[in-house]
């Protein structure tokens, strides 16, 4: 212990020498060696952020990781049997997906197909095939332009925020544990909320399929991630309105049960009745999701490729640095030499000038750090109001890691040769000089 | 006395260059005893160093015996041998060998601060300027190298030497880049030492230096011999 100290502290003075007697040397190593460190940064930083947000996009759209999805057809009695199986359960939601209009009644919406709202003319009426031919879906095209909204309306039988976590924007959201109302509630996207903003538009509500329009109240809006206007509704509330041989139809309507990965008895218990009603076993598809995994790989071939030219330019920062940390130690025989004759373990020697040019790497890592860390701020202070992205954006631990794992990795490339140099010196020849 | 200090039996030594490897050293024979005083004449080329930096374990014999204390070590592992030039040698040279960029007590200090052992800063500093006072340059313990005389820095050396009270001095040609009065000076401040009980292996090339000493040995086709008294007397007239 006292040893181990003794030689720590005589290591830390004698290094702190030959760094203070070299300030210029040191400052022109970490020169030379910034840049490639600053590259590992960056490139770890952006992949640590792309992936990020290619996450909380994924969240949002599909669900979280671990997430069971069931495609399921809505004909043939397979919605009756899930809306059944899945009532009052929070560990498994079907969501049933139609379309609907709310405005004006026959007129044409102001985004024909559900289309973006300031992008209206780039969707046009939806059209849809099936074994029968094509056909337009909604009002017929010819019908006269009005004051209606096309959106994409999603039908709940439970709180789906367990599985995908939309963010709450104004108003509440749906609650599944009243009584249901009859005029349904809705929850709108911000999508949706910017055409109801703009256009004036009358609480009347036609779905496909549908005896009779609904009068929906607009109780919200969250961010769920998507670019088209879409609404969401409790299932039973909306089934109030319209049969549901309505939903079942063939008119573009989609089921999706999603379920915890824990909630295996649910799952079996739906696909053992959905088969009882005469559903094919192989119909019915599970896809766990595996978002990170997929991010994983979409990300992991550019960052080998950068990082593979920070790795680069960093070699020709460990050139530098073994350059310079020969150069000294060529300067320093002498030093060293009468190092040796006074004593010093040659180990220790080595140890020193290794441990130089790491606190060299370790410096360059933290100014490189530093440099990114602020510079992602100031771009997140002036880009953030247009890049939604970059909104509050941290600075990422993995590139702090990947940084200083980077400096030490350089410290040590460049300071064994020049190390085992100075352990190698001959007392003897230097001091009959 | 107690059994020596230092004991060389048929130490040879052959040194390989760009040619024909050369034999040095054929067989000295050495005993110096604590507070021993020896002085070694020789020709330039005759091996002086050679043996110096045997004795000192800068680097080892190829054949003989070298004991230390009573001790065996003639086939020391380089990290015991870096453990006892700490704790057994004081080393002068004819170039002084100071750092540049460390004031005198650094210099000094810098024996202590090697990896063996550990004092704190307060001890150290005392012992550094224990050093230096006994070679009577305490009042320039701030001063930087470039900025000292010869014999100044060569005092400077002394102290650094003598600052972990070794067993044993050695010193080759502490005077050789030195006027004949400092050398003078920097003779008396070794002999000081050996007043306190501290061994000195003097290698020099002046005569009336090594008559200060109590014995003197030449060093002649790699044997070292004594040197008869006429020839002292001689020299020391
Ligand atoms: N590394 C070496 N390889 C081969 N020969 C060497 C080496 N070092 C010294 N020599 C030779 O060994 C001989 C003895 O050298 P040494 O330095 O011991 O002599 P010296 O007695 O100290 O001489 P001087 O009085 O000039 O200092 C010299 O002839 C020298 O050329
Ligand atoms: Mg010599």
């Amino acid at each position: 212990m006292m040893r181990l100290s003794g030689r720590l502290r005589s290591s830390l003075i004698i290094g702190g020498q030959g760094i203070r007697a070299r300030k210029l040397r040191t400052l022109l190593s970490m020169v030379s060696l910034f840049l490639g460190v600053l590259a590992v940064v960056v490139v770890q930083a952006g992949a640590s952020i792309a992936e990020h947000a290619l996450l909380s996009e994924a969240e949002l759209t599909q669900g979280k990781d671990g997430t069971r999805q069931l495609f399921l057809p809505t004909e043939g009695g397979a919605l009756p049997v899930t809306l059944d199986t899945l009532r009052g359960r929070s560990d498994a939601v079907a969501a049933i997906q139609s379309m609907a209009i709310i405005g004006e009644p026959r007129v044409r919406p102001v985004n024909p197909g559900a289309g973006r709202i300031d992008d209206p003319a780039g969707s046009g009426p939806e059209v849809v095939c099936d074994p029968r031919g094509c056909h337009q879906v909604g009002d017929a095209a010819e019908a006269p332009p009005g004051k209606a909204i096309a959106l994409q309306l999603t039908a709940l039988t439970g709180d789906i925020r367990t599985f995908r976590p939309f963010r709450p924007y104004a108003g509440q959201w749906l609650d599944f544990s009243s009584a249901p109302s009859l005029s349904p509630r809705i929850v709108l996207n911000r999508e949706a909320a910017k055409g109801f903003a703009r256009y004036h538009v009358p609480a009347q509500m036609r779905i496909d399929g549908a005896t009779a329009d609904a009068t929906p109240r607009i109780i919200g809006v969250v961010d769920d991630g998507g670019y088209q206007p879409a609404a969401y509704v409790r299932a039973d509330e909306l089934l109030n309105w319209l049969p549901e041989t309505a939903l079942a139809g063939d008119r573009g309507a989609s089921m999706l049960v999603l379920s915890s990965p824990d909630a295996t008895a649910v799952e079996r218990t739906l696909r053992a009745r959905l088969v009882g009603a005469g559903m094919a076993p192989d119909a019915i598809h599970v896809e766990t999701l595996d978002a990170r995994g997929h991010a994983r790989t979409e990300l992991a071939i550019m960052r080998w490729i950068f990082l593979g030219m920070a790795g680069l330019v960093l070699l020709i920062g460990v050139a530098g640095i073994l350059n310079v940390g020969l150069a000294t130690v060529g300067e320093r025989i002498e030093e060293f030499a009468l190092r040796r004759a006074v004593g010093t373990p040659r180990s220790l020697l080595a140890g020193i000038v290794l441990s130089e040019t790491l606190l060299t790497g370790l410096l360059t890592a933290a100014a490189a750090i530093g440099v990114s860390a602020v510079a992602l701020r100031a771009v997140g202070a002036v880009l953030g109001d247009r890049v939604p992205l970059l909104q509050g954006i941290v600075f990422p631990w993995q590139a702090g890691v990947a940084g200083v794992v980077a400096g030490l990795v350089a410290g040590l490339l460049g300071g064994f040769i020049p190390a085992l140099r100075a352990a190698r010196i001959p007392i003897a020849t230097v001091m009959r000089a | 006395m107690t059994s020596p200090l230092i004991e060389l039996t048929g130490i040879t030594k052959t040194l390989k260059g760009q040619g024909e490897p050369r034999p040095i050293l054929s067989g000295v024979d050495l005993t110096v005893h604590g507070g021993e005083s020896v002085a070694i004449l020789g020709r330039s080329g005759s091996g002086k160093s050679t043996l110096l930096s045997l004795i000192g374990l800068f680097d080892r014999p190829d054949g003989g015996r070298y004991m230390l204390g009573g001790r065996d070590i003639t086939r020391l592992p380089e990290r015991k041998a870096a453990a006892l030039r700490s704790a057994q040698f004081g080393f002068v040279f004819q170039r002084f060998f100071l750092l540049k960029h460390l004031t005198a007590a650094q210099n000094v200090a810098m024996a202590l601060v090697n990896g063996q052992g550990w004092l704190p800063r307060r001890k150290r500093r005392a012992k550094v300027m224990a050093a230096l006072d006994q070679v009577g340059i305490a009042h320039l313990a701030k001063q930087r190298p470039p900025r000292m005389s010869g014999g100044e820095q060569q005092r400077v050396a002394i102290a650094r030497a003598l600052v972990r009270e070794p067993g044993i001095l050695l010193a080759d040609e502490p005077t050789g880049a030195l006027d004949t009065e400092t050398g003078k000076l920097v003779i008396g401040a070794l002999h000081a030492a050996t007043e306190r009980g501290c061994g000195l292996i003097l290698v020099t090339h002046d005569r009336d230096h090594a008559a200060r000493m109590g014995r003197v040995l030449q060093l002649d086709g790699g044997v070292l011999n004594p040197v008869t008294e006429p020839v002292i007397e001689r020299v020391g007239a």
